[in-house]
């Protein structure tokens, strides 16, 4: 397999564009990307595209990717519509690395874009809780993080304290991001005071729906230097799992330290390695668990981790420098290749007020949906400068 | 108490099941609700809804159809105060084990849902066949539930 490196990226702003389309937000993230890159648009030899609920919510019902390209001025070049739920971003970065580390073209997109706003928020509603096929029986994805954080809070000693500092820390993030739906700073109290909607979680420390769109350019290294003199930023591993079912008297399989093993195991590298990550916190206290699952501290100490401040931008392991999904937003298929684009940006030292100090290793972690016992599908992308 | 009658829609409205064949619902007093499930038959292991393969011996033909789900106990639960559209809140969502094996997905009710002390982990629950929200016409959908069992 060849050596793949991520040439540009783009995104959209995120948050409530009512007036904006699908292919215009897609649009504008290809377009971003291809300035970044500077790869002129025929150099682009194939497309995957993430959208997860286009068909639900907009009049585009099938073909997504091809509508949203034909757009943006591509036509002719395979395009593979790609969706997996809230990870489905991340997906469509995978197979395009694997086109290029195969050998079976140089220059590929990927690109993820979501419309989640229309003029009927409880259809918008509906639609994103259709990831699972519970929401029917009433099933409520916060009152499932509730129960699971209960369990843990108890087991570990956590508080509400520290997902209100883990929220309120994102929160700040994300004021320092031009892209990020929510730009206004809330504090520990604020967000602790705000309405709760499952105990522990309160209304800020949960992300809402958002429109926007992200995509990355990837391509040979040879190829490359043709393009940008910018730092090349390399794919070390994009490694995708789906999720198990619980069988009695086995020890369940987590799947982010599933995906994120396989990923550690690829890049030849290990958590400790990590300089900052972008991870999948639909509620801002899960990112705690992710800590632990990604192995960037030991069972148990996530809580010591919000304490002492590790995971802020000016702390040895910063997490969600962009604001994570709460602060930043989570238009479903865009997400992904946002954190991919975030990552990149740090790793080049392009990320402004936001900057961590100096990265050379970055991952971001991607999960969405729901299966019986699991979430559908995990990835974890390494990147390297 | 959120307890009613299975049997007596209001007048010209129907009680219409959220998914078909998902569960029994009493056609008089004599009966009990149960879940129809699937158990395999060489490794026992339960499913609800119906798996068609079983997970864990991976062999075609071994899951045969279940009634279960007649009695379980609490294995977590949350008092969310949050609600899709035409769904009540606050609701009180959990996971039940039941007696048969298998760990499912539940509405918990019988109880006054904003009281966050109704409900404890390890609690005995039994099935109940509910109304879950009503439809535009007024049409009453129908889904499963647990409650507490009465000491």
């Amino acid at each position: 397999m060849r050596d793949v490196v991520i040439i540009g990226v783009g995104m959209t702003r995120f948050g409530k564009f009512l007036e904006r389309s699908l292919q215009d937000l897609g649009r504008e993230a290809v377009w971003n990307a291809l300035e970044d890159a500077g790869v002129p648009p025929e150099d682009i030899q194939i497309a995957y595209v993430a959208n997860s609920l286009a068909y639900q919510l907009t009049e585009v019902k099938g073909t997504v990717g091809q509508h949203v390209l034909a757009n943006a001025g591509f036509f002719r070049i395979p395009v593979i519509n790609v969706e997996n739920a809230c990870s489905s971003g991340s997906t469509a970065l995978r197979g395009a690395c694997l086109e290029v580390a195969s050998g079976n073209y140089d220059v590929a997109l990927a690109l993820g874009v979501e419309k989640l706003f229309c003029d009927d928020t409880a259809k918008s509603a509906l639609a994103m809780a259709s990831g699972t096929p519970y929401a029917k029986f009433g099933f409520m994805f916060p009152a499932l993080y509730s129960m699971e954080l209960k369990k843990w809070m108890e087991k570990y000693s956590v508080t509400q304290l520290h997902f209100a500092k883990v929220a309120a820390k994102n929160s700040r993030n994300g004021s320092l991001n031009p892209n990020a739906q929510f730009r206004k700073a809330l504090s520990v109290e604020e967000i602790l005071n705000s309405r709760v909607i499952a105990y522990p979680l309160t209304l800020y420390m949960c992300s809402t729906m958002g429109d926007g769109a992200a995509a990355a350019i990837v391509c040979t290294r040879d190829r490359a230097r043709r393009y940008t003199s910018k730092p090349l930023v390399h794919v070390a591993a994009c490694e995708l799992v789906s999720g198990t079912v619980n069988l009695p008297n086995q020890p369940h399989v987590n799947l982010e330290a599933n995906a994120a093993g396989l990923a550690y195991q690829k890049a030849g590298i290990g958590p400790e390695d990590i300089n900052v990550a972008e991870v999948h916190d639909g509620m801002a206290p899960a990112e705690m668990w992710i800590y632990e699952k990604l192995g960037l501290c030991k069972e148990g100490e996530a809580a010591r981790m919000v304490d002492e401040g590790m995971t802020e931008i000016t702390g040895p392991i910063p997490v969600n420098p962009s604001g994570g999904l709460a602060a930043k937003g989570h238009p479903v298929g865009a997400t992904g290749l946002a954190q991919v684009a975030e990552i990149v940006w740090q790793l080049r030292g392009e990320a402004g007020e936001r900057q961590v100090k100096n990265p050379r290793i970055g991952l971001t972690e991607n999960a969405g949906g729901w299966v019986i016992d699991d979430n559908a599908a995990c990835a974890v992308t390494i990147l390297k400068r | 108490m959120t307890e009613q009658s299975n049997n007596e829609p209001a007048t010209g409205k129907k009680q219409i099941p959220v998914q078909e064949g998902l569960f029994y619902q009493p056609k008089s007093p004599d009966e009990k609700p149960y879940l129809i499930g699937a158990r395999c038959a060489v490794c026992g292991y339960v499913s609800f809804p119906k798996l068609m393969v079983c997970p864990r011996c991976i062999k075609q033909g071994t899951m045969e159809e279940a009634h279960i789900g007649g009695k379980g106990k609490v294995d977590m639960f949350s008092t969310c105060y949050a609600a899709l559209p035409g769904f009540k809140a606050p609701s009180i969502q959990g996971f039940i084990n039941l007696e048969e094996g298998g760990r499912i997905w539940s509405l918990i009710t019988g109880v006054d849902p904003s009281d966050e002390d109704a409900i404890k982990t390890g609690m005995d629950v039994e099935l109940v066949i509910e109304k879950l929200r009503e439809d535009t016409d007024g049409n009453e959908i129908m889904s499963y539930k647990f409650r507490p069992v009465k000491a």
